[in-house]
């Protein structure tokens, strides 16, 4: 990265050229999308029966998205499914994070829990629905619930995957050192498997996105998923196809969000 | 005029009668009533009731009536806040309007606004963990809960009759029911009274109901079926992966607003005045004395509001919609003709409603749970195809249902107060109210 | 990767069968501790009488409840049914996302401009489609394939990617140099190239068809896990529901497994020994 002024003030031009350029393309891209949306709409909905599917068309959801942002539907939606996802992945974090370490550097550990969980991961999230039920007196918790036991195990195993990258002399090195157990952990796992973890996490949120949606059958009166089952009852399309425009647009702000996060933290930038 | 139980009671489970006498246990009490082979199994053990008692186990079970040493019903602590789950479709309006019109309130009860559910997995789940104790549940599940997984659960009232039609797409040329071979069936629920009307239905025109994969071969006398979420249907059904479906309301007036269907039968013109949504409510709260001002107050509720709604449809509609209190996620053009719409001049083609002089509406309010009816639904069940596991049926008779699962007492009190219940016409109009012979007609 | 010459001998022989010995005797271990830490959780759900009824969720009915539904044939007929539609769903994602991988990974140009739209396709919850599988799709086999389908493509697409961007563009010049055609291209330089990668997505992929499945098969078909455990549920058969439930996730983490084995021999670290 250079730092001179001069070398700045030629950058600008090449920067400024560069973002349009990047700008262009997330433009096109998107417009390329809508016209094949559009295509495909106008395909379904050519049949009198079908007609009525013509809402599900762009245009339509676009327009749909307009009135419910004026009413207010978009934001509460935004703000009660985001702080459903959010404590359900602070929550996976705050349980995958220590196992993970626990798996990367206690042998025994690792193999004992690694056929239990290895098996609890690939049950299907939504088929612990009956249990949430059961066992949590709120509906939110239930449904935080289902997001953190789907979120965990990306978490986990891209945790314990990092430290297993770490050099084990790096260990030795730090105890010849005098480091204690806490400056261990702060100093070189946590440095080292940040890049890992946040590659698990981006990873959970997409597992979280996905399971959201049916999550949000229980009984809560707000959210992204309730919005789309309700638009589907009453067989608005275009209102579910605006919800989607929703959910992918905040699904990929937050996953470009980790992306520069992972690329800070890349090994390959730091050497 | 009270009967005088002898000592001798009828065996459910068939064979010699019980003689009470004869136990030397010292439980000698006829008023014990035992003659419930729900607890004739209890967790899948062969312990019947005398042992528990005598053992002086699980008595939140019992279902006695004076046992004063009794521990209480340990199963399922009081909640004073009248908690309702339901689904969005009309079948829930009379717990709805009981709480949002204030009906609960005035009898001194306090109630949170309902849960929307959005499957009847959610709210069985939920009932059975306590987080609601007022339901509506399709009228064969309570069957399944406390039959097959012992689960002590009473049907209470009737949540409404009629409410639900079959509808067929306009592009399979469907008139009649005997036009239904090889053709694609969807039902709501295997566990629901729809399953059982359109398997009636089909069976009547001589068509054989069958569970098969969509590409599989049917014979010209055979109709397949299979389960849809209800807001799958109407879309199911402009696509032609379905010929027909059979759902409650509202589903078929979206349907025939939004998704050409043409409405093949009303199923309140079929069997008059059926059940379809029953309120259900723990054994706990049914059964226990000291709840029993709690319980009443509740029924008197939902007699009002079924008395209200009869009263007053529009504003019924209004309220439920989205552009009322927004119970419904539908529009009012959509719950108004979900309601109240049965012109038999509109349905004539094809022929919805054979049974003018029937007088029925496309949804009636009333609450009473005709033994008749719960026999008929009971003995249909056995015929019935569906998937699950049915073998626990094979010991209930109908009569021990009606008997067993149903409880009256509070209904009864709640409707001899109101008598203008009696104007609903899925009510027998001539003779006891409080009886009637079902009548089918196909 | 030690310069040294590997001892060989049975003693070597002998360390590793212990290894792999110890390694079989610990997950044993694990899985009986899960066991055992269910039935705790069940005897705590039978201890309270309010929430007695589910004590059917335990391991003892799961248990008791396998062989039945296996004489049956359940299993054995949900499994085929979810298969086939998993394994569809699986080879269309890899038979158009390998390929759109590819190309994203060679022409910079086509990634630029396809990158915004396919991440926020990528975002869409798989069963916010499914109104639209269900008008699109004449069988409903088909619109479930879909649902899998849309959902695996994605894991699979960036991986492929990854893959190709990890390769040394010197290989290519110098594949071009030798008079190699873009066939060769593909099947000599980039295919062995990328394997590692598209296995890996290819993994991620398995992960999250497996989710989808259950709620996809809520549409219209009476086969299959999904819909058997639907069916569990909605007859309150919670034993039956567990079953279904592990068989799901001894499946899983049996592909699973076949992934890992088969990304560790295509793994660069792997090949580098030879």
């Amino acid at each position: 990265m250079s730092t001179s002024a001069t070398a700045t003030v030629n950058d600008t031009p090449r920067l400024m050229k560069s973002t349009g350029q990047g700008l262009f393309n997330f433009v096109t891209g998107l417009t390329i999308l809508f016209v094949l949306w559009w295509i495909g709409i106008q395909l379904i909905s050519s049949s009198p029966a079908t007609a009525y599917f013509a809402s599900f068309g762009p245009v339509p959801a676009l327009r749909a998205m307009v009135a419910m942002w004026q009413s207010g539907l978009i934001q509460s939606a935004v703000w009660a499914s985001g702080s459903r996802l959010g404590a359900g992945l602070l929550i996976a974090i705050a349980i995958g994070v220590p196992i993970g370490i626990l798996m990367g550097r206690i042998q025994i550990f690792r193999e004992l829990s690694n056929s239990p969980f290895q098996l609890m991961r690939m049950i299907s999230p939504l088929s612990w629905e009956p249990i949430a039920v059961i066992v949590f007196a709120g509906w939110d918790s239930a449904i935080i619930f289902l997001i953190a036991i789907a979120a965990v195990w990306p978490v986990m195993f891209a945790t314990a995957a990092g430290l297993a990258k770490v050099d084990p002399n790096w260990f030795k090195v730090a105890r010849n050192l005098g480091a204690s157990r806490r400056h261990m952990l702060t100093q070189i796992i946590v440095p080292a498997i940040t890049f890992d973890v946040l590659t698990g996490i981006r990873l959970a949120l997409g597992v979280a996105w996905i399971v959201l949606v049916p999550a949000e059958f229980f009984g809560v009166t707000s959210g992204l998923g309730y919005s789309i089952e309700d638009a589907r009852e009453g067989l608005n399309y275009d209102q579910l196809m605006a919800m989607v425009l929703v959910i992918g647009a905040i699904g990929y702000l937050l996953d470009s969000f980790f992306v520069q996060l992972i690329k800070r933290y890349s090994w390959h930038r730091q050497t | 005029m009270t009967k005088r139980r002898s000592d001798k009671s009828e065996n459910p489970r068939g064979g010699s009668p019980l003689d009470f006498t004869k136990h030397d246990d010292g439980i000698n009490d006829p008023k014990l009533v035992l003659e419930e082979p729900l607890f004739g199994g209890v967790l899948g053990t062969e312990l019947t009731r005398r042992t528990l008692l005598k053992v002086g186990a699980l008595a939140a079970f019992s279902g006695a009536a004076a046992l004063s040493s009794r521990k209480g019903w340990a199963d399922k602590k009081f909640d004073p806040v009248v908690r309702v789950g339901y689904l969005p479709i009309t079948d829930a309006a009379a717990l709805l309007v009981a709480h949002e019109m204030g009906f609960f309130k005035k009898e001194g009860l306090d109630s949170e606004r309902p849960t929307l559910v959005r499957g009847w997995s959610e709210i069985v789940e939920a009932f059975q963990a306590h987080k609601f104790n007022l339901v509506h549940l399709l009228n064969p599940i309570p069957v399944w809960m406390r039959y097959n997984n012992k689960f002590p659960v009473k049907i209470t009232a009737w949540d409404h009759t009629n409410g639900s039609a079959l509808v067929v797409g306009a592009h399979t040329g469907i008139t009649s029911f005997k036009d239904f071979g090889g053709k694609q069936l969807a039902v709501p629920y295997w566990y629901s009274n729809h399953n059982i009307i359109a398997q009636m239905l089909l069976r009547e025109a001589g068509i054989t109901p069958v569970i098969r994969p969509q590409d599989a071969k049917l014979g010209p006398k055979e109709c397949n079926l299979l389960v849809l979420a209800p807001p799958d249907m109407p879309p199911a059904l402009a696509a032609r992966k379905i010929d027909a479906y059979i759902v409650a309301e509202p589903f078929n007036a979206l349907g025939e607003i939004k998704a050409g269907a043409k409405m093949l039968r009303f199923t309140g013109d079929v069997w008059k005045g059926h059940p379809c949504c029953v309120v259900a409510m723990h054994e706990a709260d049914v059964m226990d004395p000291a709840r029993a001002a709690w319980t009443q107050g509740v029924h008197n509720a939902i007699v009002e509001a079924q008395l209200y709604m009869a009263a007053n449809r529009k504003a019924t509609a209004q309220l439920l919609s989205k552009d009322g209190k927004n119970y419904l996620p539908f529009p009012f053009e959509v719950i108004d003709r979900a309601m109240n719409f049965y012109d038999p001049a509109y349905y004539k083609n094809p022929l919805a409603i054979k049974h003018v002089e029937w007088h029925q509406s496309r949804i009636n309010f009333q609450a009473w749970p005709y033994e008749s009816a719960t026999k008929v639904v009971t003995e249909e069940l056995k015929k019935v195809v569906l998937t699950g596991d049915r073998a626990f049926m094979d010991k209930l008779s109908p009569d021990f249902v009606a008997k067993d699962l149903v409880n009256y007492g509070f209904i009864r009190k709640s409707l001899e107060k109101n008598p203008k219940w009696r104007d609903d016409l899925s009510v027998p109009q001539k003779g006891d109210p409080y009886t009637r012979v079902e009548v089918i007609e196909v | 990767m030690s310069a040294v010459a590997a001892p060989t001998g049975s003693f070597t022989s002998l360390c590793r069968k212990i290894l792999g010995v110890r390694r079989l005797f610990c997950g044993f271990i694990g899985l009986v501790a899960f066991f055992a830490i269910w039935e705790l959780g069940t005897l705590l759900l039978g201890l309270n009488p309010a929430t007695r009824t589910f004590v059917t969720f335990g391991p003892i009915p799961t248990l008791e409840a396998f062989p039945v539904l296996w004489g049956e044939g359940k299993i054995q007929a949900a499994v085929a049914a979810s298969g086939y539609r998993m394994g569809m769903g699986m080879l269309i994602a890899i038979a158009i996302g390998v390929p759109i991988g590819i190309v994203m990974g060679r022409s910079k140009r086509f990634r630029e401009m396809s990158n915004s739209a396919f991440q926020f396709l990528r975002m869409i919850s798989p069963l916010a489609w499914m109104p639209l599988a269900v008008i699109v799709y004449p069988e409903w086999d088909q619109a479930i394939v879909f649902l899998i389908a849309i959902a695996a493509v994605w894991p699979i697409v960036f991986a492929t990617a990854a893959g190709l961007s990890k390769i040394d563009p010197a290989w290519f010049k110098v594949a071009r140099n030798l008079g190699a055609k873009t066939m060769h291209m593909l099947t000599q330089v980039i295919l062995p190239a990328i394997a590692f990668d598209v296995l890996t997505g290819i993994r991620l992929a398995l992960g999250v068809a497996w989710i989808v499945l259950v709620p996809a098969e809520l549409l219209g078909v009476t086969s299959g896990l999904g819909y058997a455990i639907k069916d569990a549920r909605e007859t309150l058969s919670y034993n039956h529901l567990t079953v279904m439930v592990l068989v799901i996730g001894l499946i899983g983490w049996f592909l699973d497994s076949i992934c890992v084995a088969l990304i560790k021999r295509y793994s660069w670290h792997h090949r580098g020994h030879n």
